[in-house]
């Protein structure tokens, strides 16, 4: 199934651009179209391994391939699915549905989407997984970790969504209200603090969601602001030495601060993301272990479209753990350089240059066997879509 | 006569790259696209704001709460130029931003056709169509919107 998925892609992809266009276009009685991109990347780091790979060797483990199917029988009216097959070091592996759902667009100022949907968190989160739409290799990991990206993607439930406008002077206000099921699945990098401590959660966790999104934008022309909450309750069966136990999340609360301005070839943004966990641990005859995360993340970035083609951009990042002792797992700082190239309308390349200091996000003491304090790490990146 | 060719090849090439540069720009410069629409879109002239709201995805609507369906040409001229004059990006983040939608399920990438003709054609017999095409292209069937 993996290899045949990999192998549409590939397949679409090399057909002339007139051929791609022509099957990518919807087919008209049924506004069916198809989509899908493909991307291969490679990662050097110095000193540690980054998230399960092998990186200080140089790693390729890092594949992903996409196919979206949409449909609209009605002008209002959209339904579609999308499959991902998601690789990096030892997460993934496998094909996961990404979103399938119904929308239904009653006007600008209101729709909703029901089924497995985006959940529409902070400024990146519904599109921090679509690399073709990205300038970055990798997201600023203070606030998107990418092994975490495919549980807190999306969620189970529905989305209401809207745009307002609030007259010529004021802008317009959108706005996302979601909820429904979280499920987090087993081989996630959320587990992996957990996997660290010598804890399996062979079902990954599932519980409620809900939160909303609001987005001004501003009536300065390119001038976005916004803020996210969202709050969770998850529980998950446990195993440490394979005593059972169970481990439940009474609160996972996020809150995101963001703006964006892009003017011509400028574009400037930053946000601002703090994870407060509270975790209650429990094996029969022991007393309960309480678990607290308060993280905190942000970064800011900028990017200038050099040419038509080439785009480079420059972030820094940088979060923190305030629950954990000092030391540099419970902070990361990461300066990063990058640069795209499109080679045509489906075609591109990406180069990106990291300085880390620290090794809270993304480094383990799994993958390492003593881990360094700083790390540099070169990633490279070759995509296609249609 | 070989150093008097190479001199000849020495003054000449500048000139000529200056030409060149100098027609392409006036070939970007002289991209004039007029905005065209069904003749069921009830307006007779948009607002550049809702030009790239309905271009961009934002908004599918009209400031009238007529909905609209927005037509995209292949890369060229007449799409460069519509581009820069009311959306303000290249093709490659023009699409890009596309591609950010379709691939977050928040909506259907616009019909993408080849030529003016061809978006004549299309907008036409499409109610709620609207496209944009180089200014000197027949455009008998449609109506032409004033931008704003």
């Amino acid at each position: 199934m993996k290899q045949l998925m990999i192998a549409a892609i590939a397949f679409a992809s090399m057909w002339p651009c007139g051929g791609v266009l022509a099957s990518a276009q919807s087919m008209d009685d049924l506004n069916l179209q198809v989509h899908g991109y493909a991307t291969q990347g490679f990662v050097y780091s110095t000193n540690n391994n980054w998230d399960t790979t092998s990186s200080t060797d140089g790693s390729a483990a890092w594949t992903e391939a996409v196919v979206n199917l949409t449909a609209q029988p009605q002008s209002r009216l959209r339904v579609g699915v999308q499959a991902r097959y998601f690789l990096l070091g030892n997460y993934g592996n496998s094909i996961t549905l990404d979103w399938a759902q119904a929308d239904y667009k009653a006007s600008d100022k209101f729709g909703f989407r029901v089924g497995k949907v985006k959940t529409p968190m902070g400024l990146l989160n519904e599109s921090q997984d679509i690399d073709p739409a990205q300038l970055w290799v990798l997201l600023p990991q203070s606030v998107y970790p990418i092994a975490s990206r495919n549980s807190l993607l999306s969620h189970y439930g529905g989305v209401a969504y809207g745009r307002l406008p609030l007259g010529e002077k004021l802008g317009t206000l959108e706005y996302r209200g979601f909820g429904g099921q979280r499920i987090i699945g087993a081989d996630d990098g959320f587990v992996q603090p957990f996997k660290d401590q010598g804890i399996t959660v062979p079902s990954g966790f599932t519980g409620p969601l809900f939160g909303g999104t609001l987005r001004w934008n501003t009536p300065v022309q390119g001038l976005t602001m916004g803020a996210t909450r969202d709050v969770e309750r998850l529980s998950a069966a446990i195993y440490s030495h394979s005593m059972p136990g169970t481990l439940t999340v009474p609160a996972l609360e996020s809150s995101y601060f963001f703006g964006r301005y892009e003017h011509n070839k400028l574009m400037v943004a930053g946000e601002y993301n703090r994870v407060i966990l509270n975790s209650d641990i429990q094996f029969a005859g022991i007393p309960a272990i309480l678990v607290r995360y308060d993280v905190r993340g942000f970064y800011a970035m900028a990017s200038y479209r050099l040419s038509d083609r080439l785009t480079s951009g420059l972030y820094y990042g940088s979060m923190i753990n305030l629950q954990l002792p000092v030391s540099s797992g419970r902070y990361q700082k990461d300066w990063a350089l990058c640069a795209r190239y499109d080679f045509n309308p489906f075609l591109y390349a990406k180069i990106e240059q990291h300085i880390i200091d620290g090794t809270g996000s993304g480094f383990s003491t799994s993958d390492n066997s003593a881990l360094q304090p700083n790390t540099r790490m070169t990633m490279l990146k070759l995509g296609v879509s249609f | 006569m070989k150093t008097h060719g190479g001199k000849l090849v020495k003054v000449r090439l500048p000139v000529l790259l200056l030409t060149l540069a100098g027609s392409m720009l006036c070939m970007r410069a002289h991209a004039q696209v007029v905005v065209i629409a069904n003749s069921s879109v009830g307006a007779t002239a948009i607002s550049k704001a809702e030009l790239r709201d309905v271009f961009t995805g934002a908004s599918s609507n009209l400031k009238g709460g007529m909905q609209v369906l927005p037509v995209l040409q292949k890369q060229g001229v007449v799409n460069s130029g519509f581009l820069n004059l009311y959306v303000g990006k290249s093709d490659s983040a023009f699409r890009a931003s596309w591609r950010s939608i379709l691939f977050s399920g928040q909506g259907a990438m616009p019909r993408t056709l080849e030529s003016d003709a061809a978006v004549v054609e299309y907008v036409a017999h499409t109610a709620g169509a609207i496209g944009y095409i180089g200014e000197t292209t027949p455009h008998e069937g449609v109506k032409i919107l004033v931008v704003r």
